[in-house]
């Protein structure tokens, strides 16, 4: 192995860092949404949101950004591998996040809420100001589980084209005939890029407890 | 894209009947031999002998921090430099089996370490030791804890299942692809695909809460 | 009864009826002395109360006699025969371990029964499984043993729908179950609601009437003034002072005795005394 191979598997891990970066950048959020539908109990949005969740969830990466990819143009949209892989793990952020969110939400005390309510103030500045705080602490270490499960599902979006660590080292494999040291090396990346996670989680973790005053 | 892509789809049914069931058969396979080898492993990584945890440790350790195509390309590609050379559904079914079970086995700790320590000293105290202890009062009390998580952990073998795909064992994915690729149907083919995938998910759903009806008088 | 020996029994016909001896017995945890030197017996049929203040030790001395804690010194001595330690001196292993373990029965505060099992399986379990017995009479047995603790229409239900006092009867049956030469209870009312107390003290009444060998955990003083044979009161590691029910309670001869049971006697007034019922 030479420089430029180091550096092609290197290469790859922007790409896995941006796709699952901008996935869950996305899906987070939309998560977010979806859990505080069905906590709201809002009545067809909630069975939709139930429904996304669950199929998102047992589908596996491969066949999701495949149907994503190939399947668009047919519903009239043209989208090229690097959005269509983004697109697969934003979708799939947030059908993840949206269980973790969920059982914040559900331990939440709803006291809390309804003092908020009693209070007058508007929903969505209950919502900001009140719940999320607090559930955003308590779902943190499953939103980093469930981002670590997602770069290691990352590996999908080579099958539309999208060089990524696995496929770079496999690559690099494939053309020097020795295909072990390559794979060692995207082992190496992908252990850092998830220490480095962990890291980011205690660090959070650790501002946030600097912010609560009163136990 | 219409109902008349459906239909095209499901003409192939044949493929897709037999492309369904390599992805049961390696579900099943992989699912059960990986639940074993997890309950073998789990005393393993709670011995006290630091060797022996260790080793198993570090094996589990890297499972968690590594993409499963990662490993299967390891298995498939690297390994023939050690002189080991599998066909791709042997490197399939043993990836499956390997990866998953150091997840179960990780699982099924934390769920023995969460018995209530009394418990398990009135078996102690009423001669039982060793195995025996496993058997009777450790292992029913860790099963049934990780109830939700092992069917969890089924869900996660479906989805890597369909990474065998890339090296072209005929699973449910590949399968779609070529029909889709063949016949310009790309929406309707994934689309099965991703509902196949949703049923069997749901299958393994009833199954868990049955265990967990099972075991819900069974608990502290 | 006199202050305990420290040497061994040399009469045979004494030698023949104690069950258990306890010699020297020390134990530390980190850098905490909970036993300093315990020595005591108790001979056939006898019941034995461990009373004193929370921390003295008297769990961690019960939990020595099956060798669940290991005394860093001592000896303990089960119908003459050494526990955990052959005669050679070497370390029993654990199938010898267990199979001495399974001449002691204990029945624990928090009842420690095992969940995935029902109520006759808990009791069978041991008897069958570690004493080898015949499947046939083991169940026999259980279901006398059931139906002496009171619970015999619960055979086939899960610990999980029992409450408290039901689950420590099943215990206690669990216990009688293994034949056991000597029965330890430890505290075994405390984490009862007061209600339910009153019928395991029943039970463990009968068994002391009918001649049971008995070590008892306890802070149920009035339950230790009427079952026991022999009282001794611990306090910080060592025993205070040992003696007969009637003499302890009635006339404490050690200063932290007597405070001890003064501090019960206002208890008493506070509350008033669960009832032991017959």
């Amino acid at each position: 192995m030479n420089a430029y191979d180091y550096w092609s598997i290197f290469q790859g891990s922007f790409t896995t860092v941006g796709v699952s970066l901008a996935g869950v950048l996305v899906g987070l959020p939309l998560g977010l949404c979806l859990a505080l539908l069905r906590w709201a109990q809002m009545p067809v949005s909630r069975q939709i949101a139930y429904l996304y969740v669950s199929i998102i969830r047992s589908c596996p990466a491969v066949t999701l950004v495949m149907l994503i990819y190939f399947g668009s143009p047919q519903i009239g949209v043209s989208l090229s591998p690097l959005v269509a892989a983004m697109i697969t793990m934003a979708v799939t952020a947030s059908a993840f996040s949206s269980e973790i969110w969920r059982s914040s939400l559900l331990a939440f005390d709803r006291q809390q809420y309804d003092a908020a309510l009693a209070f007058g103030m508007p929903r969505f500045t209950r919502v900001w100001r009140i719940v999320l705080p607090q559930i955003w602490r308590s779902s943190l270490p499953g939103l980093i589980n469930e981002t670590t499960m997602l770069i290691k599902s990352s590996p999908a979006i080579a099958v539309i084209g999208m060089v990524e660590i696995t496929r770079a080292a496999q690559r690099v494999g494939a053309r020097t005939y020795d295909p072990l040291p390559p794979l060692m090396v995207g082992l190496a990346l992908y252990v850092v890029i998830i220490f480095a996670l962990v890291r980011l989680q205690r660090r959070l973790e650790l501002s946030g407890n600097r912010l609560e005053p009163i136990q | 894209m219409s109902y008349d892509d459906f239909i095209l789809v499901w003409q192939q049914y044949p493929k897709i009947l037999e492309a369904f069931g390599n992805t049961l058969m390696l579900i099943v396979i992989s699912g059960s031999v990986s639940m074993m080898l997890g309950i073998f492993l789990t005393p393993m990584l709670m011995s006290r002998r630091k060797a022996i945890s260790l080793s198993v440790s570090v094996y589990c350790e890297s499972m968690r921090c590594m993409p499963f195509l990662l490993f299967v390309y390891m298995i498939y590609f690297g390994l023939p430099s050690a002189g080991i050379q599998l066909s791709n559904w042997t490197t399939g079914i043993v990836a499956l089996i390997l990866y998953n079970a150091a997840y179960m086995a990780i699982f099924l700790r934390g769920a023995w370490q969460d018995i209530p320590k009394e418990t398990i000293e009135a078996g102690r105290a009423y001669g039982f030791y060793g195995f025996k202890l496993f058997r009777r009062v450790i292992m029913p009390l860790m099963l049934m804890r990780a109830i939700p998580m092992v069917g969890n952990q089924w869900v996660q073998i479906v989805k890597d299942s369909a990474f065998l795909g890339i090296i072209a064992v005929t699973e449910l994915t590949a399968a779609m692809n070529s029909i889709q690729s063949t016949n310009f149907i790309p929406f309707a083919s994934f689309l099965s695909a991703v509902l196949l995938y949703w049923l069997i998910s749901l299958v393994i759903e009833l199954v868990t809460s049955l265990f967990t009806r099972y075991a819900q008088v069974r608990r502290t | 009864m006199t202050p305990p020996e420290n040497a061994e029994q040399t009469s045979s016909t004494s030698r023949a009826s104690r069950v258990l001896q306890l010699q020297g017995i020390s134990k530390s945890f980190a850098d905490n002395e909970v036993l300093k030197d315990i020595s005591l017996n108790v001979d056939r049929g006898q019941v034995l109360c461990l009373i004193g203040p929370s921390g003295c030790g008297k769990s961690t001395l019960l939990r020595c006699i099956n060798w669940l804690e290991t005394p860093d010194a001592g000896r303990v001595i089960l119908n003459g025969q050494r526990f955990g330690v052959h005669k050679s001196g070497a370390k029993m292993r654990d199938g010898d371990l267990a199979r001495m373990r399974s001449r002691v029965a204990m029945v624990f505060q928090h009842f420690a029964l095992w969940p995935h099992l029902s109520v006759i399986d808990n009791i069978m379990a041991s008897p069958l499984h570690v004493q080898h017995r015949d499947r046939q009479e083991v169940r026999e047995e259980a279901i006398a043993l059931l139906e002496k603790v009171g619970l015999a229409d619960k055979a086939e239900m899960f610990p999980s729908s029992l409450s408290g006092g039901q689950k420590q009867r099943v215990g206690i049956a669990r216990a009688l179950a293994m034949k056991p030469e000597l029965l330890l209870f430890d505290e075994p009312t405390s984490a009862l609601d007061p209600m339910l107390v009153g019928e395991v003290l029943g039970v463990i009444r009968d068994l002391a009437d009918e001649g049971a060998t008995m070590v008892i955990v306890t802070h149920e003083m009035e339950f230790a003034r009427q079952v026991a044979s022999q009282v001794i009161f611990m306090s910080d590691g060592h025993i205070a002072e040992a003696g007969p029910p009637e003499e302890f309670f009635a006339a404490p001869k050690s200063d932290k005795a007597k405070q001890f049971l003064a501090r019960f006697h206002q208890h008493l007034k506070a509350r008033s005394a669960p009832a032991v019922e017959r």
